[in-house]
């Protein structure tokens, strides 16, 4: 699940959690606060009565008679006014009912006594409970329904910023680590965030890259001193055979000795080339670029190669589009590419096989070449690591010494080449690739 | 002809010295920069081979000094370093030729009477074998006057052989020869039998070719 996703979902299961709380408590928050409003409404009333009172006398209320009473038209409401015992003493809000012109109600009842010239009076003011609780429902579905669109609201918000929040995480993802090409290339800005944590992230990515990058230039810079290094050996050792060699008093058995060293020697020496031109194609020291027609290349390999055909009594067959060009490629390179891949299908053939080099789009719209062949095939164990260095997928027979297709990985990763192998033992293998910069010369 | 050899390694400039002087010519020694450059000041040369790595300084510079006292000489350069940019720089100083290490003493003799023959206009360009005529310069070869057509691999390996007769060259000094330092994945192939047979198959129809001969678990020779 995504981190924005997880998150979103947390603050809001929460939030709700939180809302249902509020409202299953609502029903009881909203009658206290009624309750205490009416209190409040109560008690203010008396003040006022008291006022008046104070101000024009208990006439002003009782007007001769010997008590006073009022309520409204509904009996919603009433005040009523008593002389009482002089001993009474009450101050009290509480829920009691009474009887007004022969209803029966509930009231909340403000009762007090109060003494006015030397007599004792008792106030009574009331309000039915149902006028107290009449606005609790609607204030309950009101509240019920700010609180829902409030949360929306806030779901909303808290999904816009989390986004805002994460993104350097998915932009760090992106940048750094998802297709990256091997070198990697480090002159890249640091993703603006303003978030530590990001940044901290981001920092140690780029760290760990060049650190990888030191150990990948110092293993390259190896290999290339070091075949560079074998070289003036072999070359003197190649000389004195040769110099050797040419000796007239030499025996035939000394002789054959030389050409098994020179055999071995030379062997040495490819070995050497080959490590030599997968740096060199690894250093970019390859930079010339031109258009390549592939069937003119293919004509070249085939002919170059084609002694060995016969020999196998190998049947080629070259269905490649006479229109189509290859951009912004080294020549030389793809000739090598091809003719490794050509090489192989030849020397893992049977004897009157096939080899098919055909071309075909794709729905991306890649332009794709595969040589197949008819051959031994390579095992599904086998199959991932073709492309290592010194890995012969034929191990039982002293064919190469597996950089062929070493080099054709390196050749293809240089150019951004995508190349596939499907393989079934014994029947078998094919090799696609794939270019995504070609052109066709057909109007 | 005089040959300045400019190469540090020791052995190596010995083992180049002996071939060379079976093929007589006539060898000169210097294993530094310093002594080469004495050496070129004092004498005149007809080829000057110079490793690009001495170990007192680079063989292009020298290459430029040696061009102001020896303009007429040939130069070829020997060098383990195999990047593309000493190799057209050098050859942009006016070097005549580019030999990448390690290379066969054949082949560099090779070149050198290729250049003998381009620059020099000494060496033959028309070689008879045979009833055959071959025409090194036109990659041609005629059978009295018919031409025969040999395909380019065939033509380098058959005049590659004239060019060295009566001396047995190995499947892996021809294969080099023809294939260059191209790298591929075989060190034991026999497709250079195959082309002799091509070349037998394509002569024999006019004459024998006896002359040419396979040295049983070497190579080939032309003999003559």
């Amino acid at each position: 699940m995504k981190l924005s996703t997880k998150l979103t979902l947390f603050i809001t299961g929460s939030k709700l959690a939180i809302v249902l709380l509020f409202i299953i408590t609502l029903p009881f928050l909203v009658e206290q606060i009624a309750s205490q409003f009416t209190n409040y409404t109560l008690k203010q009333q008396r003040k006022e009565v008291l006022k008046n009172i104070n101000k024009n006398g208990i006439a002003y209320y009782l007007q001769g008679d010997e008590s006073y009473g009022s309520y409204t038209m509904l009996k919603e409401e009433f005040v009523a006014l008593l002389p009482v015992n002089k001993d009474l003493k009450a101050d009290t809000i509480k829920d009691a009912q009474r009887i007004i012109e022969n209803d029966t109600l509930s009231y909340r009842i403000l009762s007090e006594t109060f003494k006015f010239q030397n007599k004792n009076y008792l106030l009574e003011i009331g309000k039915t409970s149902a006028s107290i609780n009449q606005y609790n429902k609607q204030l309950q579905q009101f509240a019920s329904y700010v609180l829902v669109i409030l949360i929306l609201l806030s779901i909303i918000i808290d999904l816009t910023f989390i986004r805002m929040v994460i993104k350097p995480l998915s932009k760090i993802i992106k940048t750094r680590l998802i297709n990256r090409k091997f070198p990697f290339k480090l002159d890249e800005h640091p993703v603006k965030t303003s978030t530590t944590d990001f940044k901290y992230l981001d920092e140690s990515l780029a760290l760990l890259m060049t650190q990888i990058n030191e150990a990948f230039y110092k293993e390259r810079e190896f290999t290339s001193n070091a075949s560079h290094e074998i070289m003036t050996p072999i070359s003197i050792l190649q000389h004195k055979m040769e110099n050797l060699l040419a000796e007239e008093d030499l025996t035939e058995s000394a002789a054959l000795a030389i050409i098994e060293m020179m055999k071995t020697l030379n062997r040495l020496k490819k070995i050497s080339n080959s490590l030599l031109l997968i740096a060199r194609i690894e250093n970019q020291q390859y930079q010339d670029k031109e258009d390549v027609k592939p069937l003119d290349l293919f004509n070249l390999i085939i002919e170059e190669i084609s002694h060995r055909l016969e020999e196998k009594n190998l049947n080629i067959q070259l269905k490649i589009n006479k229109d189509m060009v290859l951009r912004e490629i080294n020549k030389d390179l793809l000739y090598q590419l091809f003719f490794n891949l050509v090489h192989n299908a030849i020397k893992f053939n049977r004897e009157g096989g096939n080899i098919s080099i055909s071309d075909n789009f794709t729905a991306k719209g890649e332009y794709e070449i595969s040589v197949s062949d008819t051959g031994t095939g390579i095992s599904t164990e086998q199959l991932p690591h073709i492309f290592d260095r010194f890995i012969k997928s034929n191990a039982t027979e002293n064919y190469g010494y597996g950089l062929g297709l070493t080099i054709v990985k390196s050749i293809a990763d240089y150019h951004h080449l995508n190349i596939q192998v499907e393989s079934e033992l014994n029947e078998g293998t094919k090799f696609k690739v794939f270019f995504l910069n070609w052109k066709s010369t057909k109007q | 002809m005089k040959v300045l050899i400019i190469e540090d390694e020791k052995t190596m400039a010995f083992e180049m010295e002996a071939s060379l002087k079976k093929a007589f010519y006539l060898c000169d020694l210097a294993h530094s920069f310093k002594i080469g450059l004495e050496k070129l000041k004092l004498n005149q040369y007809d080829f000057i081979l110079i490793d690009l790595s001495l170990p007192d300084g680079d063989g292009l510079d020298l290459l430029k000094e040696a061009k102001k006292h020896n303009a007429e000489a040939a130069y070829i350069i020997i060098t383990a370093r195999t990047n593309l940019k000493d190799r057209i720089t050098g050859l942009d100083l006016g070097a005549d030729d580019y030999l990448p290490k390690p290379f066969y003493l054949l082949e560099l003799q090779s070149r050198m009477q290729a250049i003998a023959r381009r620059k020099f206009n000494i060496a033959e360009d028309l070689l008879s074998i045979g009833n055959f005529q071959v025409d090194i310069k036109r990659r041609q070869i005629k059978y009295e006057l018919e031409e025969i057509n040999l395909s380019r691999k065939e033509f380098d390996l058959l005049s590659y052989l004239l060019l060295h007769k009566n001396r047995v060259l190995t499947r892996v000094q021809l294969s080099e020869h023809i294939w260059g330092t191209f790298v591929n994945d075989d060190y034991d192939s026999n497709y250079i039998d195959a082309h002799i047979k091509n070349i037998r198959k394509k002569l024999n129809c006019h004459a024998n070719t006896d002359w040419l001969e396979t040295v049983r678990g070497v190579g080939y020779r032309v003999k003559q």
